[in-house]
């Protein structure tokens, strides 16, 4: 009911979206623990492509969805 | 030292300070969780211990230094550390003075670095001693610690029923581990518990959202409001000794030296205590506040580096909640550190200083003049452009890929148990000092009981 409503989630103290957060998830954890599985099976190699992936994951999100929080701004008093 | 790691130094030194000027930004990041995983994925990944020990210093002055920006300018605070000065940089915003909020903050958070590096070599110094007789009892160090953390947080007996409950449940998946075959016998996992405690109250809040009547109370209607009003600085570069006071700078330096000194209690805990001692003698709303904002940014600097440097330059055992803590890698990153042999073990003295002051002063160079002349702008960029959810995805991850390097696909899932009772212990109030002294001193704890 209340559903269509509230489209926000409060989720670690900041507003996101069940959608855009599971979408998230579901590109950041497979980048990271491909790229740590995909990766010759040399150390450090495996951690450091994992850690690409991770960093990688973040850029794809930051680029893909919009902050759900919303700014006013202005000028001081 | 030698030229090509003095280089690797400052290169790590500045891509802390570039990634945590942005973290620290971001509402609700926890020193812990943004810290922790990061500098044990550097220590196992074989990074020389001086370039992880210069990224470190310089990740925790940058945040330190960031974190108050979305304080003063939008009353949030951007880490754990930094709630208890909301109150007064609200004071400050009210009275239409956000800006001066951050210059207070960010100069308190100069002198206590400055303060706090050469009085932690020191006390480092000083206790050196003490570090064979106390390595014997660490077992013994951790329970207390414990037990003294519970005492003085405010739920106390949840707390302290909940160091047996959590060192059963880490021994019993110590002993899963082994009876499935899919640890050697005798091996400890330790760094997936680690990073169970770590992510554990934001896993429980993940769990939450798959519980129909919890998303129900998480929902919101409209998203979170942040107002941010106000100018940037502009003019010459700043310089934290003519905008302080010199009595605001006097009481800075004094409660850093104070937080140096504790540095084996909780660090917020000091803070909200000197920053009200401090500020308790000065009349006037606005200067009241600049003097407790001051202060107060300054202790936790101080009590951030002396928990790290002291433990590991003098004792060798994360002996504070800083070190137990973000710390953490430092001192137990298996199978390339262990507490027998660790930071403290394979660095000089020489070595600590030289990083320390190189990572430190990086960071002060670089994010000072950033915090005071641009906080406004940097605010509007990460609140506008980075989505929440590209954090949570990120630690989610980086915390899956640590634990799966520790025990597998069973790494993961003893990852997710443990986030989900940590991360409920957390939010009745059992903090992550009390969690993590228990993690280790459970197979002591459990050998004493069984």
């Amino acid at each position: 009911m209340s559903e269509k409503k509230n489209r926000f989630l409060n989720v670690w103290d900041d507003s996101v979206s069940g959608r855009d957060l599971l979408l998230s998830l579901c590109i950041s954890t497979p980048l990271t623990l491909g790229g740590y599985l995909l990766a010759p099976a040399q150390p450090p190699l495996p951690l450091i492509l994992g850690l690409s992936g991770a960093i990688l994951g973040f850029f794809i999100n930051a680029l893909l969805f919009r902050p759900k929080r919303q700014l006013q701004t202005g000028e001081e008093k | 030292m030698d030229p090509v790691l003095l280089l690797q130094m400052l290169a790590a030194a500045i891509i802390a300070v570039i990634v945590y000027t942005a973290i620290g930004v971001a509402p609700g990041t926890d020193e812990t969780a943004v810290l922790a995983p990061v500098t044990l994925a550097l220590v196992v990944a074989g990074i020389p211990l001086p370039v992880v020990l210069a990224f470190f210093m310089a990740a925790i002055v940058a945040k330190k230094l960031t974190d108050s920006i979305p304080v003063s300018v939008a009353g949030i605070p951007g880490g754990v550390m930094s709630a208890p000065m909301v109150e007064h940089a609200l004071i400050l915003k009210r009275e239409g003075h956000a800006t001066l909020a951050i210059r207070k903050m960010a100069s308190g958070s100069v002198i206590g670095t400055l303060v706090a590096i050469p009085i932690s070599l020191f006390l480092a110094f000083l206790l050196t001693p003490l570090a064979d007789v106390l390595g014997q009892y660490a077992s013994q160090i951790f329970f207390g610690g414990a037990v003294f953390l519970a005492l003085m947080s405010k739920e106390k007996v949840i707390s302290l029923i909940s160091i047996v409950l959590l060192a059963a449940l880490i021994q019993g998946l110590r002993h899963l581990y082994w009876g499935m075959g899919v640890i050697p016998e005798g091996q400890t996992v330790f760094i997936s518990f680690f990073l169970g405690i770590t992510i554990g109250p934001m896993m429980f809040n993940l769990a939450q959202l798959t519980v129909n009547s919890e998303r129900h109370k998480m929902a919101e209607s409209e998203p979170k409001q942040i107002q941010i009003y106000g100018n940037d600085e502009k003019g010459q570069l700043p310089n934290p000794f003519r905008i302080l006071t010199r009595q605001e700078t006097v009481s800075a330096a004094a409660s850093s030296v104070l937080g140096s000194v504790t540095f084996f209690m909780s660090p917020v805990g000091i803070t909200i205590f000197l920053g009200e001692v401090m500020s308790s003698w000065v009349k006037g709303t606005v200067n009241k506040a600049s003097r407790a904002l001051s202060s107060m940014d300054a202790v936790t600097n101080a009590s951030y580096i002396a928990g790290i440097l002291i433990p590991l330059a003098a004792l060798g055992i994360p002996m504070s909640p800083m070190a137990i803590g973000p710390g953490n890698a430092f001192f137990n990153a298996p199978p390339v550190l262990t507490l027998e042999q660790n930071a403290h073990h394979l660095m000089s003295f020489s070595e600590i200083t030289i990083a320390s002051i190189l990572g430190a002063g990086v960071a002060l160079l670089i994010t000072y003049p950033i915090a005071v002349r641009y906080a406004r702008r940097i605010c509007i960029f990460v609140f506008k452009h980075i989505p929440h959810e590209a954090f949570l995805a990120m630690f989610f991850s980086l915390v899956m890929l640590l634990a799966y390097m520790d025990a597998g696909v069973m790494g993961i899932l003893g990852v997710m148990v443990l986030a989900l009772m940590a991360g409920l212990l957390n939010r009745w109030g059992v903090n992550y000092g009390v969690q993590f002294m228990t993690l280790y001193a459970a197979p002591w704890l459990l050998g004493l009981i069984a």
